[in-house]
């Protein structure tokens, strides 16, 4: 055992640093906070583009797709330094569909993206949940009909986050509505541009945009459809897997800022961090955010000796996510009637960042599968229960 | 990072696994908590000629000269056995404050006959509050020329009934400005005239005892580290036997895992597997989860300790997350075992002890969540 990063690990993480320390600005972290720290802004993409030449996008990429051929751990450091800087730090392109493009794609589509995506230059958006497809994503229905020289697609999908900035779209369709639902399912790279596709904004209680998209008569050249025909169901559950591993950055962050206004803060002469409960509130915190820590790099860990994680991916996520919704809770009790204030608003302390996260982390236990889901998986991969 | 066990670490969990369903099933655990004395000598000697009583003993007296963190590892499987008896005072708490505070004399005393499983020795350390602070410490050492003269009550000392030596920690000076300053280490024999010791009755039927000090005398040479200066040892001593409960109590906690999702994949209600029940399958989620989070905490602190760096901060969050998640998987156990869990002859019982009595050793989790908060200077 070993609980530290290497000497060279370390080095390139100050490298990393020191670029974000150097290249962000204030407007481009508003802009990527209004994103809510999706990829894709015009800001965001000047700055990635400079990030990404480092290779520090897609570290763990071989060296011909634009990455370092690094460990995972190193990546899963990057990754975490970006979602603490709030840098845009969701990538749909980088993180899940360039891992699956390239395990399965073929060498067309391997040339065409994986370098665009590791140059930051193009990103995807995930085209999965639709109005009777969400937690059963086996039930989705948008089908895409072999045309001979094209697919034609009708449907509609929900919650793609990142549809109104993203180029391309990573979208799970019905190819074959005559078979058991996962052996119909196909995974296409479909040009946002294309004609018959409408985007139409919805609203989260974070203030953030996700999106639901329409397919209406849209063609799509064959050649877009990734790996084998019907064999989509098994790419999007491993590149799920990909997406349930959350960086803890943020919250760490957000932690940090609560701690210092405990120590700054006086309340009836003394500050609040000396407070008894506030006391146990934070050290239990800090507890927690030990175990993220120590979660989280346990994934880099098994994947770097080999192993793919499978129930531990939906434990680190449901045990990062639900610890955001504490730090939240925490930070709103400690900040009491001025835990209220929004951004902007007179008097709001830390810029209102903890109001924010308390109705942002409600998104963060639901996106990428709910804690319910994630339990279910835990229970039945890890352990081996029988499913119903 | 690298969150594996090396070759040597596995190939000792397994003999140890091994070993504890050979040697101490849970008849055994049942016995031994009827048993006066708490332990077989028999078991302690096959022990001994593996060399686990000397684990953290330096080789040059005899010892394994191994690391914290392969103790952990053993210390694990006796969790998971919910393996009873001394060996926890002897050859983790008291030697590691041994090795802490022993002069070269006492350490080449007492060392080879720990190694040898021929020696058992226990801290005496709190008093009626029960609480793992100094102002607790009240009993005191009076120096009268060569000797000390010791007199108060000290409680929950585990193993005291068997021990052959206690180090008592006592007030060697009681003046109000040095609550940490004033105490100081003995090594007492515990056939000493004056010193009566009686098992106190718990729910792990682990035999804690009182230590009555009756003017007491005991020779200057069984201080252990310089007179006042006691504090210092207690504090690592504490830190890093707490990591060892850890221990103790994700090994009884996996245990309980297995026990558990075994049960809820062969009982059958309503016609299926109760595993197949998302309300159970949740539980056995969240227990798994409860054992991962601790287990990897717990390693993280026990590999600190073993550095030779800082580790105060990880030791105290792995003792209050550990504390805490091992009561609570627990719990769920119950939920998920219904009736059965509850009846004497099943083992979860015995694992529900097991763990409430390690939560309370060295600390519990709110004790611990304090000296977290320290650490990160609130």
């Amino acid at each position: 055992m070993d609980f530290k990063f290497s000497k060279e690990e370390e080095e390139i993480l100050q490298q990393v640093r020191d670029f974000i320390q150097r290249e962000s600005t204030p407007e481009l972290l508003a802009e990527t906070h209004a994103l809510e720290r999706i990829y894709g802004g015009k800001l965001g993409r000047e700055f990635i583009k400079k990030f990404a030449a480092n290779g520090w996008l897609t570290p763990n990429w071989p060296l011909e797709y634009g990455g370092l051929n690094s460990s995972e751990m190193l990546t899963y450091m990057i990754k975490d330094e970006m979602t603490y800087a709030g840098i845009p730090h969701a990538f749909v392109g980088a993180h899940y569909a360039g891992a699956t493009i390239m395990r399965y794609a073929s060498e067309e589509l391997k040339q065409e993206f994986l370098v665009p995506i590791a140059r930051g230059e193009i990103e995807f958006c995930l085209g999965y949940s639709e109005p009777s497809a969400g937690s059963d994503l086996l039930a989705l229905e948008m089908r895409a009909e072999d045309q001979g020289d094209c697919y034609l697609i009708n449907g509609q999908k929900t919650f793609n986050t990142h549809a109104h900035v993203a180029d391309y779209h990573w979208l799970a369709v019905r190819t074959n509505p005559d078979v058991p639902k996962h052996k119909g399912i196909s995974m296409m790279i479909v040009d946002l541009e294309t004609p018959g596709i409408t985007i139409r904004p919805m609203t989260t209680i974070a203030d953030s945009r996700t999106n639901e998209v329409y397919y209406d008569n849209v063609k799509v050249p064959k050649d877009r459809l990734v790996g084998e025909p019907n064999m989509g169901f098994l790419y999007l559950m491993e590149a799920l897997d990909y997406e349930r591993m959350f960086p803890y950055g943020h919250y760490r962050r957000l932690f940090e800022n609560i701690v210092a206004y405990a120590k700054e803060t006086e309340v009836d002469g003394r500050p609040l961090s000396k407070d008894p409960i506030i006391r146990q509130q934070l050290a239990q915190l800090a507890t927690e955010m030990e175990t993220a820590k120590l979660l989280y790099y346990q994934l880099a860990h098994i994947l770097d000796i080999g192993k793919i994680p499978n129930y531990q991916s939906s434990m680190e996520k449901t045990f990062v996510s639900e610890l955001s919704q504490k730090i939240a809770e925490v930070g709103m009790e400690i900040l009491g009637q001025y835990g209220q204030l929004t951004k902007g608003s007179k008097w709001a302390p830390l810029a209102g960042e903890v109001e924010y996260n308390y109705r942002w982390t409600v998104v963060e236990t639901i996106y990428g599968g709910s804690s319910e889901i994630q339990r279910n998986i835990i229970a039945q991969r890890g352990l081996g229960l029988p499913r119903q | 990072m690298d969150y594996d066990f090396n070759v040597e670490q596995k190939m000792l969990k397994e003999s140890a696994r091994k070993f504890f369903s050979k040697e101490a099933d849970s008849g055994y655990v049942r016995e031994m908590a009827l048993d006066e004395k708490g332990y077989s000598k028999k078991v302690w000697k096959k022990m001994a000629e593996l060399g686990w009583t000397g684990m953290l003993i330096p080789e040059k007296y005899g010892g394994a000269e191994m690391s914290f963190l392969d103790m952990a590892v053993l210390i694990f499987e006796m969790g998971y056995a919910c393996f009873p008896g001394p060996f926890f005072s002897t050859a983790v708490t008291s030697t590691i404050a041994l090795l802490e505070g022993g002069d070269k004399n006492q350490k080449a005393d007492l060392l080879p006959k720990i190694n040898a499983g021929k020696h058992l020795i226990s801290l005496a350390w709190l008093e009626k509050e029960g609480n793992f602070t100094a102002s607790e410490i009240t009993a005191k050492a009076e120096s009268h020329g060569d000797t000390f003269v010791v007199s108060g009550t000290k409680l929950f000392v585990p193993d005291a009934q068997v021990a052959d030596t206690l180090i008592c920690a006592l007030r060697t000076d009681d003046s109000p400005q040095t609550i940490t300053g004033g105490i100081s280490l003995f090594l007492i024999d515990t056939k000493s005239d004056g010193l009566t010791v009686e098992t106190l009755k718990t729910i792990k039927s682990d035999k804690l005892c009182q230590v009555s000090l009756d003017q007491v005398v005991v020779p200057k040479k069984n201080l252990l580290g310089e007179v006042n200066q006691g504090w210092k040892i207690l504090e690592n001593v504490l830190l890093k036997a707490a990591v060892g409960k850890c221990a103790e109590m994700v090994g009884g906690g996996q245990k309980v895992l297995e026990m558990v999702v075994d049960y809820a994949k062969n009982r059958h209600q309503f016609g299926v597997p109760i595993g197949s029940f998302q309300a159970i399958q949740h539980h056995c989620a969240n227990i798994l989860t409860y054992v991962d989070t601790s287990t990897v905490l717990t390693y993280q602190a026990a590999w600190c300790i073993s550095e030779g760096g800082a580790y105060a901060k990880e030791a105290s969050m792995a003792k209050a997350l550990t504390s805490d998640y091992c009561r609570k998987l627990q719990a769920l156990g119950h939920q998920v075992m219904g009736g059965v869990g509850f009846i004497e002859e099943f083992d979860l019982q015995l694992y529900l002890r097991q763990a409430k009595a390690a939560e309370l050793a060295f600390g519990n989790a709110t004790f611990h969540r304090e000296l977290v908060a320290r650490q990160l200077d609130l």
